[in-house]
């Protein structure tokens, strides 16, 4: 019997010959990566005792959560970070405006094929989709890892999820992520790995891939990954020096379960308050009145989210009342959206541009909601409260929906227009 | 064994108000963003559960021991370790539930919080109510409630891994004991 991708790599990162699902094994990551919480962690790690990070070197903070800071204590945080970089010869920092994390480590080639990434963020799961395994800890286990460069982990047991089908028009990954959650629920895939292949997976943008692992996670998962192919190396080319070791799972792995999905027919789909699992057809939930749309966060902030967006809005004016906010993923992102008019014409549909950065996902500035208000998001989590406001209602669909039910004023159906 | 194995104390079961288990409760409802500046572990246990309808009390019921028992799939969401931390700031002994979020459950394990899975516990009725006296035995999964005066079957021990991090006191005591 062969063995899962999640066994083989974490075989390779803890020094062993082999290891199977269930058993417990102490690894030494590749990459750590926080955010914003990197303050928090330094305090942490300041309490351990040790003056210095094991390796600066693995270390990669990239200010994304509230930027530029939107008051005092935001201000301080980034400042602290900034001298603490500063201090431990840490020069993976990027700094307010480059971007989110999630984005800006795979384009700054810090995220390939056969690395063990582990990020004090939950949705470290996206850079599976480059082979990566990649998974989201606690800050107390990052201030660790920067002491020690030591972890366990438990093997996860593996999912299979095969994916065949053309997407039909206006339908993409988004879709097909918040069909899967909505099937297996959100704890479907409760310390799993989850694999995502198949020819529709093949055929599917690097973009598409990254919000299906993004996406794992609210499923519970541990991992979200995709098999590397020449798709992943074109588009690690120019970004990555490094050479990098491809693992993949045996032809004989063991899979705790095999899942197959279909998309030729598969419809817009939208996640329904309070959870990422109440996921229905947009047309059942269609007419309800928005207040705000928002384009953007590490889920579909990306050029493919962007010109799709563009494309349904280009020459036309959004729905009065309604706010529009574009946060362009990265500032790789923000650029080649302005350099290819994308930016222009949301922006002349009456779209906010706002900075590459995290936005109101978490509820912490820059569009945060109203009691009673409802937005359509791009984002991955609706969950209660979770845009700043507990009274208020938040949707998730993709960036076509969004950029459909804007223009109407009310969640709206994209194949419909 | 330095922390105890066996706890022995009042419970509080999070059901709705028609008296079913919540599951899927998310971090956000466990400790809502707006207090995600707060730094202080002592400061955190007054908004515990403080974003989850019809709990909002709780660091007000709460007294320092007592156990927490919850549905499936309990602290979803982000990596928030403050939705553990205001726990361990209320002084909550420990929470049973059907099942853990994967990243809450490290947050807790590495911070030497214990927690314990039994799934059915809820979920099957008859078994619990808040209020009731419960002992636990951790390194052998055992949960007797002596207010009905029956085992409660389901419990999972707790691996050898989450002992050793209970028993060191965290992830970095443990750390260091096995590096030396």
């Amino acid at each position: 019997m062969g063995f899962t991708f999640a066994e083989k790599i974490l075989a390779k990162k803890s020094g062993r010959d082999k290891a199977a699902a269930g058993e417990i094994v102490t690894v030494t990551p590749d990459r750590i990566l926080s955010h914003d919480n990197a303050a928090a962690i330094s305090r942490i790690f300041q309490k351990l005792g040790r003056n210095k990070v094991v390796n600066p070197d693995k270390i990669v903070i990239i200010l994304d959560h509230c930027v530029p800071a939107a008051n005092e204590k935001y201000a301080l945080n980034h400042k602290e970070i900034r001298e603490f970089v500063t201090e431990q010869g840490i020069k993976g920092f990027y700094d307010v405006g480059t971007g989110i994390c999630h984005q800006v480590l795979p384009e700054r080639g810090y995220a390939f094929p056969g690395l063990l990434i582990l990020g004090s963020d939950s949705h470290t799961t996206t850079y599976g989709a480059f082979g990566a395994f990649a998974t989201g800890i606690g800050r107390s286990e990052a201030a660790v890892l920067w002491a020690t460069d030591h972890l366990w982990l438990r093997v996860p047991e593996t999912y299979r999820i095969e994916v065949e089908g053309t997407f039909p028009r206006w339908v993409s990954a988004k879709d097909l992520i918040l069909y899967i959650i909505g099937e297996l629920g959100a704890d479907g895939a409760l310390y799993k790995a989850v694999e995502f292949c198949g020819p529709t997976i093949e055929k599917m943008s690097i973009a598409g891939r990254m919000v299906l692992c993004n996406m794992a996670v609210e499923m519970g998962a541990k991992i979200g990954y995709v098999p590397p192919d020449e798709k992943t190396f074109h588009w690690l080319g120019p970004r990555v020096r490094e050479n990098y070791e491809v693992i993949t799972s045996d032809p004989d792995a063991a899979y705790e379960r095999v899942i197959h999905y279909k998309v030729s027919n598969l419809l817009p789909q939208i996640a329904c308050p309070h959870q990422v699992d109440n996921v229905k057809a947009v047309y059942e939930v269609s007419g309800t009145k928005i207040h705000q749309a928002l384009i953007g966060t590490c889920t579909n902030g990306r050029m493919d989210d962007l010109e799709v967006a563009a494309s349904v809005l280009k020459g036309k004016r959004i729905a009065p009342g309604v706010r529009l906010l574009v946060f362009p993923a990265s500032l790789e992102v923000y650029r080649e959206a302005w350099v290819k008019g994308d930016l222009l014409q949301l922006a002349e549909a009456g779209a906010i541009i706002m900075n590459p950065g995290c936005g109101p996902c978490l509820g912490a500035h820059e569009g945060v909601l109203a009691p009673g208000e409802v937005c359509l998001s791009t984002a991955n989590r609706n969950f209660r409260g979770r845009m700043g406001c507990r009274d208020a209602s938040i949707y998730l669909a993709s960036p076509a929906t969004v950029a459909a039910s804007a223009l109407k004023g009310h969640i709206t159906d994209v194949q419909s227009l | 064994m330095k922390r105890p194995v066996v706890i022995k104390e009042r419970v509080w079961v999070l059901r709705d108000e028609q008296g079913m288990a919540i599951d899927d409760i998310d971090t956000d409802q466990i400790y809502h963003n707006a207090h995600l500046a707060i730094t202080e572990l002592e400061k955190m246990g007054q908004f515990a559960l403080g974003n989850l309808p019809g709990w909002e009390d709780f660091p007000q019921k709460a007294k320092p021991g007592d156990i927490l028992i919850v549905g499936r799939n309990f602290g979803a969401g982000s990596s928030r370790q403050q939705a553990v931390d205001c726990f361990r700031s209320l002084g909550i002994a420990l929470i049973i539930g059907e099942s853990f979020g994967a990243i809450y459950k490290r947050n807790a394990v590495n911070s030497g919080f214990p927690l314990l899975i039994c799934p059915g516990i809820i979920s099957q009725p008859g078994k619990i109510d808040s209020g009731n006296i419960l002992e636990v035995n951790l390194s052998a999964g055992e949960v007797y409630n002596h207010t009905t005066g029956k085992k409660i079957e389901g419990g999972e021990r707790f691996s050898q891994v989450q002992m050793d991090v209970y028993q060191a006191g965290n992830l970095f005591e443990y750390e260091k004991t096995i590096l030396t």
